[in-house]
């Protein structure tokens, strides 16, 4: 009776139409997933929770699996984490075999997105349980930790922490807020904009700006680089596909679903690495490395299973400790916080039908996947095609609607858009990483709190290593992750300057 | 020691700890990153010069300015027709169809036409889905 609550006929319709919309997003190079929930986040306004879960669910399975299209079809990733798709999957095409090659990416993607939502099942209640115990110190000392994994992980760790903790700034300016224990003092911001800072800069906006319009900048940068014709698409019909070639992929499948699960629980780390390590790893477990890079099946079925396990294993940090595995998931916050909801280790526990509601939507979505993409292959395939010249200024303007809307009205929050749409644009010019940044915009308030009332509370810094062997234990994983990233940075750069 | 990491927290004063130690960590690592990328940044001049040079000047700067434009004139077109969306709605339809065609390749009336149907339908069904099935505020 319970479930029949739950999936009703618009529950599953928003999964499956937004499958299908974040397919096409995924699909078009310059298009992402993150860009699909940012934009689709307004229409979730006046669905309820669970209903708009199902809807950006939709979007982030179907957004992060179409990607493999343009990366086999024309060697362009559709989106970062389908890079490594691109090795394999266009050389196949090369040689008549495009859509032998879909299909595989295809059903590698579904197999990677089931483990990965086994492993949130399984996984996230248990974590969640586990840091219900969590006082001040250890919240304050996991978000910490999750920055320095993501400096750590950064292509430069000093921009890396650098952009964390400019995020974690930039989310203080406004008023320490009384409802979360503060003074109701304002702090940080520019004479004259009291008005418009007091209650800071909104989440919402911010995303949005980040992943849509800073896209769409990009994209303008380099001159919106027109669409392939119906014609330039070669699919390579003649190929044939079997389910057998998954019989020597077993092993492949399940250890490159499990790392980009993994690589999904740790906080703000992206496809790209998810699909890179899942690559590396078959290579390394293959019997014919050498055959990779030259139209190998394999390299494909570890990109993609490692891409989609990403999906379930993004959702474990953000469901059970409030901190989101990837910038995908961070827009997810978004809509937790449109509809009142915080997430964090009660959360599971508190709203055990919105948890079903998830782990349906996420299942329904894989297989609403796998049924658009494997069933309407020639069609898809085609999406590719779509003009930029049509879909841009549509995005531009449901980027407006969403800054606009999520305070009821307010035109500063579409002025943010267009500040942050332009920084994101910067950002990446000037070497600052834009997940840090966002992670640390996302977690600065709850930082702040957990740290001040911590000092207030025990009145000693030293509490911060004292406080519990969790405590202890979460110091060696801050300075395990910076170490271990100085160290190999160390090497590179010793390697580059032997090699040179 | 014990004296060295005690500390008071003034709750009065309590909303500047956080951000003055963030400051701090910033500028410290602001100086960790001019000593380490120093030649970088020194050559930054060259660097900004390279991408404005290289970047399609009249889409990305024509894009910024029409949205510059869009956001600006939104409100007082709204202001005429209170509480209906109406700037949004007219303020849109020139906005997607001269982004659209600032961002086309070729603009004979052939390329011209889809995205006049589109500038002409899709900000009207959004602000029909938003005012009237949402009830949502538009400007």
């Amino acid at each position: 009776m319970d479930l029949f609550d739950i999936v009703t006929p618009l529950f599953l319709s928003l999964i499956v139409g937004g499958t299908f919309v974040g397919i096409i997003f995924g699909a078009i190079p310059g298009m992402t997933a993150t860009m699909a929930v940012a934009v689709c986040l307004p229409l979730t306004y006046s669905l309820g929770l669970n209903n708009g879960l199902a809807l950006l669910l939709g979007l982030y399975v179907g957004g992060i699996s179409g990607g493999l299209v343009p990366a086999i079809l024309l060697g362009i990733p559709g989106t970062p984490s389908s890079i490594t798709t691109c090795f394999d999957g266009h050389p196949m095409t090369k040689a008549g075999e495009g859509e032998k090659a879909l299909r595989i990416g295809i059903v590698a993607s579904l197999v990677g997105g089931l483990i990965s939502l086994l492993i949130l099942d399984l996984f996230a209640p248990v974590l969640a349980e586990f840091a219900i115990q969590f006082s001040y110190v250890e919240k304050f000392l996991i978000i910490l930790f999750a920055l320095s994994v993501m400096a750590a992980l950064s292509s430069d760790m000093l921009m890396g922490i650098f952009s964390g903790f400019l995020g974690i700034f930039i989310s203080l300016i406004g008023t320490y807020s009384i409802e979360s224990g503060g003074n109701g003092e304002i702090r940080l911001i520019p004479p004259g904009m009291e008005n418009w800072l007091e209650s800071g800069f909104s989440l919402l906006p911010v995303l949005i700006g980040l992943f849509g319009l800073a896209a769409i900048l990009e994209e303008a940068e380099k001159g919106v680089p027109e669409s392939m014709s119906a014609k330039d698409v070669k699919i390579g019909a003649a190929s044939t596909f079997s389910f057998g070639i998954f019989r020597n992929q077993i092993g492949n499948l399940i250890r490159s679903s499990s790392i980009g699960t993994f690589v999904g629980i740790l906080p703000g780390v992206g496809g790209s690495a998810a699909s890179i390590l899942a690559y590396t790893g078959a290579k390394t477990f293959s019997k014919h490395p050498e055959t990779f890079g030259k139209g190998e099946p394999a390299g494909i079925v570890a990109s993609e299973s490692g891409n989609n396990g990403l999906t379930g294993g993004a959702l474990v940090p953000l469901l059970s400790l409030g901190i989101p595995g990837d910038s995908t998931t961070a827009l997810l916050i978004g809509a937790f916080t449109l509809q009142g909801v915080q997430v964090g280790p009660l959360f599971i526990g508190e709203n055990p039908r919105t948890w079903d509601a998830m782990i349906i939507a996420m299942l329904v979505a894989n297989f609403a996947m796998f049924g658009i993409m494997y069933f309407a292959i020639r069609f898809m395939a085609r999406v590719v095609t779509v003009p930029k010249p049509i879909l841009f200024p549509i995005i531009l303007m449901m980027c407006v609607i969403g800054a606009y809307t999520i305070n009821y009205g307010i035109m500063f929050d579409v002025w943010t858009l267009l500040i942050f749409g332009l920084f994101g644009w910067a950002a990446v010019k000037v070497g600052i990483e834009v997940a840090p940044f966002i992670i640390g915009f996302i977690l600065g308030p709850s930082a702040e709190i957990y740290f001040v009332k911590s000092l207030e509370s025990f009145g000693d810094l030293t509490i911060f290593f004292t406080k519990s062997w969790i405590a202890i234990f979460l110091w060696v994983l801050i300075a395990g992750s910076i170490g271990g990233s100085a160290m190999l940075a160390r090497k590179r750069r010793m390697q580059e300057a032997f090699a040179e | 020691m014990g004296s060295l990491t005690h500390v008071t927290v003034n709750f009065a004063t309590s909303h500047l700890i956080f951000p003055t130690l963030i400051a701090g960590i910033l500028a410290l690592l602001g100086l960790a990153i001019l000593i380490t990328k120093r030649h970088a940044i020194a050559g930054s001049g060259a660097y900004w010069q390279g991408i404005l040079s290289a970047m399609d000047r009249v889409r990305f700067l024509g894009a910024v300015a029409l949205t510059v434009l869009y956001f600006l004139l939104m409100v007082p077109v709204g202001d005429h027709w209170p509480n209906t969306g109406l700037g949004f709605l007219i303020c849109s339809i020139p906005y997607v169809f001269l982004t659209g065609a600032l961002f086309l390749h070729r603009r004979g009336a052939r390329d011209l036409i889809p995205v006049a149907l589109t500038a002409a339908v899709a900000p009207t069904l959004v602000w029909w889905l938003f005012t009237d099935l949402f009830f949502l505020t538009l400007p």
